[in-house]
């Protein structure tokens, strides 16, 4: 590899040593016991898919380039010189992880290893292999943050059509402003996804509810946080943020969505406003008898998928067992759950990318989760886990059927 | 072994592989403590007791272990308690500390048990990475580490386990003043190694013992063994 190119991957490298990712590059011992928390690993049981085979493909380098051994005894830390195949490596090490936090949880040191791949996926940026779905989903965005002016006519035009849907739902007299935008001082600023349905249901729940609240003009997913582009997530999460406060919202509640949650949530700071999920906002619209749901309108076994960024890395853990309980007559856990739950193979943007194959094989934990819990239909409240484990249900062929929390809801609300 | 040598490893080398240890410390935690802050928390849920007793509890206790691999933790568990002693033994060594006596014995701590289950999990942490998984992901610096560890608790125990029990033990056993005058005179800056630690008939194995635990002692801040402080940070961060 030419040595500018070496100097600048370098650099990338000590823009993302901060304080955490100083001690986590250091502080492995190799004790293996993350080797089968992945649930890539037992998809596929390679090293390569272990997280501490991921994390050490950017130790190789780290050591390589900033540590006095790794300069001069890289034998010592397995150092290793940038070039073609540590590429890569890195490239599989950092799209095969889904960020779910597994490894960090069963870490017995607290190592993050989706955090040390952030370097990874910045090299891969500076390097150009990228994956190039996730640049330019990223890059639409920003795009879009850009020139909002240019998109809002368009925008509220399809809002006009939503509307109606919306009318159909909840029954009411006129479809006027059942949608409402750029509504300044509302409480809540909702934000959906590019999907019809991401905007239908929520906005019958608001409505049932009667909640002051708008619509945001953004989508809430962040492929920049995918693509491991930290300037361009910051910026598409920023779009966000500056809208609230342009419009004085008191709450931003996030769609379906575990990584567009987790972002604003925990992710950028201290906010002028609170974070929500939409998972959230139904348990709290029922809890204070703001809108009723049809009790035991789910017949068939039914289980409850934990996004992991809902979950492990979100703490919602009740409020949608709460709301499923309601509505389903045989409610089944899978075991493991909670924070132990297996994450189904779809997060960190590889539902964007083309690998259907590899996805099956990785979601094979899920799938017999899935399997042992006897349920045919499982609920969730994440777009990727829907995708996912749809895909899972096709690939083993197990008829199961994928559902989403908020359509459950939107669908079954009592007016 | 060459009277230089040995004089080396026993009078200007501690000081070095303190002073590396000590110094190495510090740089490590400035080195973080001016690097970026993180934007964000890092926190995985539910966040199980308060901030310190979860963050003692994780470090300390590693509960994940056990729920992954309960010989495995034992092991961990047996190595790292049995490292604590070591250390009160060796306290010892420099001065009376009535805190250690509380539990009357005679010095070295442990009568011997503390080395043995020293060495027999560290070559357990060795022996383990030959197996499949741990082979694929081990790399020199966790062998070399293990090794000097390894010799540096061998060379300590013969020291102990000869005096203390074996027919010559009569003959070998040392009046522990000799170690306390020497180790002392260390702390003191004004180090002396007297004829009665260089005529020890054990006095190679104690040169031998000594180098390794200075190589251990400089390695330290530079290498995984980091891990036993910036384990506490990271698992802050779990918490945050």
């Amino acid at each position: 590899m030419e040595r500018e190119k070496v100097l600048e991957l370098k650099q990338v490298i000590g823009k993302k040593l901060n304080r955490p990712m100083l001690y986590y590059l250091d502080l492995c011992t190799r004790c293996g016991l993350c080797y089968d928390t992945c649930h890539v690993y037992q998809g596929i049981p390679k090293k390569e898919y272990s997280p501490v085979g991921r994390a050490e493909v950017v130790r190789r380098v780290f050591r390589k380039y900033f540590k006095p051994a790794g300069k001069f005894f890289p034998w010592w830390g397995d150092a290793h010189e940038f070039d073609e195949n540590l590429m890569e490596e890195l490239r599989e090490a950092a799209f095969s992880c889904t960020g779910c936090r597994r490894c960090t949880m069963f870490c017995p040191f607290g190592i993050d290893m989706p955090y040390i791949l952030g370097i990874a996926k910045e090299l891969l940026i500076a390097y150009g292999n990228a994956p190039e779905e996730l640049v330019m989903l990223a890059d639409g965005a920003v795009e879009k943050g850009k020139s909002i002016d240019m998109f809002k006519e368009g925008f509220r035009g399809v809002i006009k059509d939503l509307e109606q849907e919306v009318q159909k739902l909840i029954g009411a007299s006129s479809s006027d402003g059942l949608i409402p935008m750029e509504k300044h001082g509302a409480n809540i600023l909702f934000v959906g996804l590019s999907g019809a349905h991401s905007i239908i249901y929520p906005a019958a729940i608001f409505n049932a509810a009667k909640e002051d609240w708008t619509l945001s003009y953004f989508e809430a997913v962040n492929f920049g946080y995918f693509a491991g582009d930290t300037e361009k997530s910051n910026f598409i999460a920023n779009r966000i943020i500056n809208e609230a406060k342009a419009l004085g919202v008191k709450e931003i509640v996030i769609v379906e969505c575990g990584t567009a949650y987790r972002i604003p949530k925990f992710l950028m700071g201290p906010l002028p406003f609170k974070v929500s999920s939409i998972v959230e906002v139904i348990y709290r619209y029922i809890k204070e008898g703001r809108i009723k749901i049809k009790q035991g309108i789910v017949s068939e076994p039914v289980t409850w998928h934990d996004p992991c960024q809902l979950g492990r890395n979100g703490g919602i853990y009740e409020q949608p067992r709460e709301i499923l309980q309601i509505m389903a007559n045989d409610f089944r856990e899978m075991n493991p759950n909670c924070e132990y739950n297996w994450c189904c193979g779809g997060g960190g943007g590889l539902v964007a990318l083309d690998n259907e194959e590899f996805r099956i094989k990785s979601g094979k934990p899920k799938k017999e989760q899935i399997e042992k819990s006897g349920a045919s239909m499982v609920v969730t409240a994440c777009e990727n886990c829907h995708l996912q484990l749809s895909t899972i249900s096709q690939g083993y062929n197990m008829g199961v059927k994928v559902e989403s929390l908020t359509k459950l809801v939107g669908e079954n609300l009592i007016i | 072994m060459s009277g230089y040598l040995s004089y080396f490893i026993l009078i200007p080398m501690v000081y070095i592989a303190f002073a590396t240890l000590i110094f190495g410390l510090i740089y490590r935690f400035y080195s973080i403590w001016k690097a970026p802050a993180p934007v964000g928390t890092g926190a995985i849920f539910p966040k199980k007791g308060s901030k310190v007793s979860g963050l003692i509890y994780d470090a300390m206790l590693v509960p994940m272990a056990y729920a992954k691999q309960k010989g495995f933790w034992f092991i961990i568990m047996l190595f790292h308690i049995a490292f604590f002693f070591l250390f009160l033994g060796h306290l010892e060594l420099v001065a009376d500390f009535k805190f250690i006596q509380i539990i009357p014995h005679r010095i070295f701590l442990g009568g011997g048990l503390v080395g043995i289950i020293l060495m027999l999990t560290t070559l357990y942490f060795l022996f383990r990475r030959f197996g499949t998984p741990y082979r694929e992901i081990s790399i020199p610096e966790d062998f070399i580490i293990l090794l000097v560890l390894f010799f540096c608790i061998l060379f300590g125990s013969i020291l102990h386990l000869a005096e203390r029990y074996s027919d010559w033990g009569a003959v070998l056993r040392v009046d522990i003043n000799v170690y306390r005058n020497w180790l002392q005179s260390l702390l003191l800056f004004k180090p002396q190694l007297s004829y009665n630690i260089t005529e020890l008939s054990h006095y190679t194995i104690l040169v031998l013992h000594v180098l390794f635990a200075n190589i251990f002692l400089m390695m330290f801040p530079f290498s995984k063994m980091i891990h036993s402080v910036f384990t506490f940070l990271a698992h802050y961060r779990k918490r945050n």
